[in-house]
């Protein structure tokens, strides 16, 4: 009983992970398939040759690099903006009270409950109305507008665990406003800032619906909308090609993670955790 | 020239009004305790004091400054906060340095003020750590370390030993009282524990409902309440007040006379009712003579009982009596009050003391106004 117990549950993890892992790997396994064994029945779990053609053919014939490159654009500068209003704002709501203050960080809350396709018509016409519609601008203005309300109520509450007298003792000891932010707040919030951080890139890294009705020039496309108008048509699709691209959409993300992943748990004595 | 002057000085939060009116004069040097139960305002005191809160209206002086206006890092003053607010990402040593950094002080000068604070203090072992591997008694020190390491007008501290156990308390407060008789600073020290206040202070302010009730030296607040809500607050148990009327002189209760010092209270003592003020230690349990009254319940804490006895009207007043005294629950004894330890307090609500000295006088009527 006692060495049965960890058998079943590492039997049931493994079971678990590999049910959700195997999307992936199907995925990176028919990247690196050769286009005759792409349908074969029953299909090769192991491709007997293994190819890199697809990828070629996706980064020398298809316009991929110029979406991958509007795409990091797009997220990395939606990012940055949402991280510093957020940042702002929730400093804001916590620090200072003031007239409709909670009003406010209500309504703000409220625009994420409604679904982007009710608010898409209006943020279009307005887009349009500055200028700025078929730009990269214009939906990474777009793209901060929906990441930005949870982005303020999830920094909210990581401001709101900062202890107030922190900042006062900061203050007492000569600093000023500008100072205390910079030396106690902004390493108690880091933690905050990263998971903000990633949620907001990985929302607009994935993001489809405001790229396909907000950008239609080829110049400004991102991988989303790119990729999908590019292999994917009413008669045909490029399976190999379409894993290929998707591999190296995933890769950005993975990156990131891991990357942020070190500094989360490493990262985290200079948080102010216990370290 | 570091005094501290609070003018007319009153707080609202909103509706709420912490601080009806605050006059308090702390001259230089001095080691002043604010004491008061919870909610009474002494925070909100102290953080006006340091720039963090705002009066609504009046003047807050240090030294011959309006400081009203002016922000916290540019008061000269040094706080400890209650929660001791160490910064956890910094080192011991970046925290105590921190307000020298502040001020543009650097590498050597700083290291040699850092290192001669955590000496002062026994941290020079623990420089290198961080706040969170400290046991609550170190970053206490850490928190003191941090503001003694500048040479700031005015020390706040507010409630810095009440997140200590007894024995490290005790420890804290003899090592306090020696550093303010060292640096001689003017020391402003928040408090809900009487006992620190009385130890430390040279002068407590005692408040109570958004006012001062009797600023005072500690001998004077215990052996002269000003008024029936600091007799109430200090000693423990606090002075026992029991109603009653003056009649030609005498203190009657309960159809009982209590002989009182006449002598003391000149044209003060009217006829009508009064409320009369008597410190349990004052009080003396016998047979026969005396005011009736019946043995309650009798807490032996070693060296000394304290004795809960109840007055025919039903008014409970607590004795203190040597340990080895066996009284028993539901006896009947007669009481006795030494007439020179009884104090005489209006029956208003205020019940301020009849004999007032001047100069708390001055308190009252202020109050009054
Ligand atoms: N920011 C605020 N907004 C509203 N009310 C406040 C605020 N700060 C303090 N108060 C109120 O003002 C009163 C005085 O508060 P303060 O913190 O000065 O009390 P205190 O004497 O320090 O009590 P304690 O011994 O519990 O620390 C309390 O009733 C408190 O609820
Ligand atoms: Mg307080």
């Amino acid at each position: 009983m006692k060495t049965l117990r960890p058998i079943v549950l590492n039997l049931v993890t493994w079971t678990l992970v590999l049910l959700i892992a195997f999307p992936l790997l199907w995925m990176i396994i028919t990247s690196l398939k050769p286009q005759s064994e792409l349908f074969r029945i029953p299909p090769t779990w192991i491709p007997e040759s293994i190819t890199f053609e697809h990828y070629w053919r996706l980064l020398s014939e298809t316009p991929f690099l110029r979406y991958f490159r509007n795409s990091v654009v797009l997220a990395v500068s939606t990012t940055v903006f949402v991280v510093i209003l957020g940042t702002l704002g929730a400093y804001s709501l916590v620090r200072f009270t003031y007239r409709g203050r909670e009003t406010m960080a209500m309504l703000v809350l409220f625009t994420y409950l409604l679904p982007s396709v009710v608010l898409i018509i209006p943020l279009y016409l307005m887009i349009a109305s500055l200028g700025l519609s078929n730009s990269l601008f214009g939906l990474i203005l777009a793209h901060t507008t929906f990441a930005l309300p949870y982005a303020l109520w999830l920094l909210r509450s990581f401001m709101e665990g900062i202890p107030e007298d922190l900042e006062n003792a900061a203050l007492v000891d000569g600093a000023s406003r500008m100072g205390a932010f910079k030396d106690v707040i902004f390493p108690q919030l880091l933690p905050g800032i990263i998971s903000t951080a990633l949620f907001t890139f990985i929302l607009s890294w994935n993001e489809y619906l405001y790229a396909l009705v907000l950008v239609n020039s080829e110049s400004v496309t991102p991988l989303t909308t790119g990729v999908m108008s590019m292999l994917i048509s009413a008669f045909n699709i490029e399976w190999s090609l379409l894993m290929a691209a998707s591999v190296m959409m995933s890769l950005p993300l993975i990156v990131v993670f891991a990357f942020l992943q070190s500094y989360l748990t490493s990262g985290f004595g200079a948080g102010g955790v216990k370290g | 020239m570091a005094n501290v002057t609070f003018r007319n000085v009153r707080k609202s939060f909103g509706e709420f009004v912490a601080l009806e009116e605050l006059d308090l004069h702390i001259n230089e040097g001095e080691f002043v305790a604010l004491l008061g139960p919870s909610g009474c305002g002494k925070s909100t005191t102290l953080r006006m004091l340091a720039g963090l809160e705002f009066p609504t209206s009046g003047e807050i002086m240090i030294g011959d400054r309006v400081v009203n206006d002016l922000a916290p890092g540019k008061r000269d003053i040094a706080m400890v906060f209650q929660s001791y607010a160490l910064y956890p990402h910094m080192s011991v040593g970046e925290n105590i340095g921190y307000p020298l950094k502040k001020r543009g002080i650097k590498g050597r000068e700083r290291d040699d003020a850092v290192q001669k604070a955590a000496e002062l203090l026994q941290l020079d072992a623990l420089l290198d750590r961080k706040p969170k591997q400290l046991s609550g008694g170190q970053q206490q020190r850490v928190a003191l370390g941090r503001a003694l390491v500048r040479d700031p007008q005015v020390f706040l501290l507010d409630e810095p030993l009440s997140n200590l156990d007894a024995k490290l308390r005790s420890y804290m407060r003899a090592e306090l009282i020696e550093l303010h008789r060292r640096l001689g600073k003017t020391m402003v020290y928040v408090t809900h524990d009487q006992l620190e206040a009385m130890t430390m202070a040279s002068r407590i302010a005692v408040m109570h409902g958004g006012r001062v009730q009797q600023f005072d030296t500690p001998d004077a607040i215990y052996n002269r309440p000003a008024n029936r809500f600091v007799a109430g607050f200090i000693g423990t148990p606090p002075m026992n007040q029991v109603e009653g009327t003056v009649e030609g002189g005498h203190f009657i209760t309960g159809g009982h006379k209590v002989p009182i010092d006449r002598s003391a209270y000149a044209d003060a003592l009217r006829d009508g009712p009064v409320v009369l003020g008597v410190r349990p230690e004052a009080i003396t349990i016998g047979k026969g003579e005396g005011l009736p009254a019946t043995v309650r319940l009798a807490e032996n804490t070693g060296h000394e009982t304290i004795v809960t006895l109840e007055l025919p009207d039903r008014t409970r007043i607590s004795a203190r009596v040597e340990a080895a005294r066996r009284l028993d629950v539901g006896h009947s004894v007669a009481l006795t009050f030494d007439p020179d330890a009884i104090h005489l307090f209006e029956a208003s609500a205020t019940g301020a003391r009849l004999n007032l000295d001047a100069k708390s006088a001055s308190v009252v009527s202020m109050r009054s106004k």
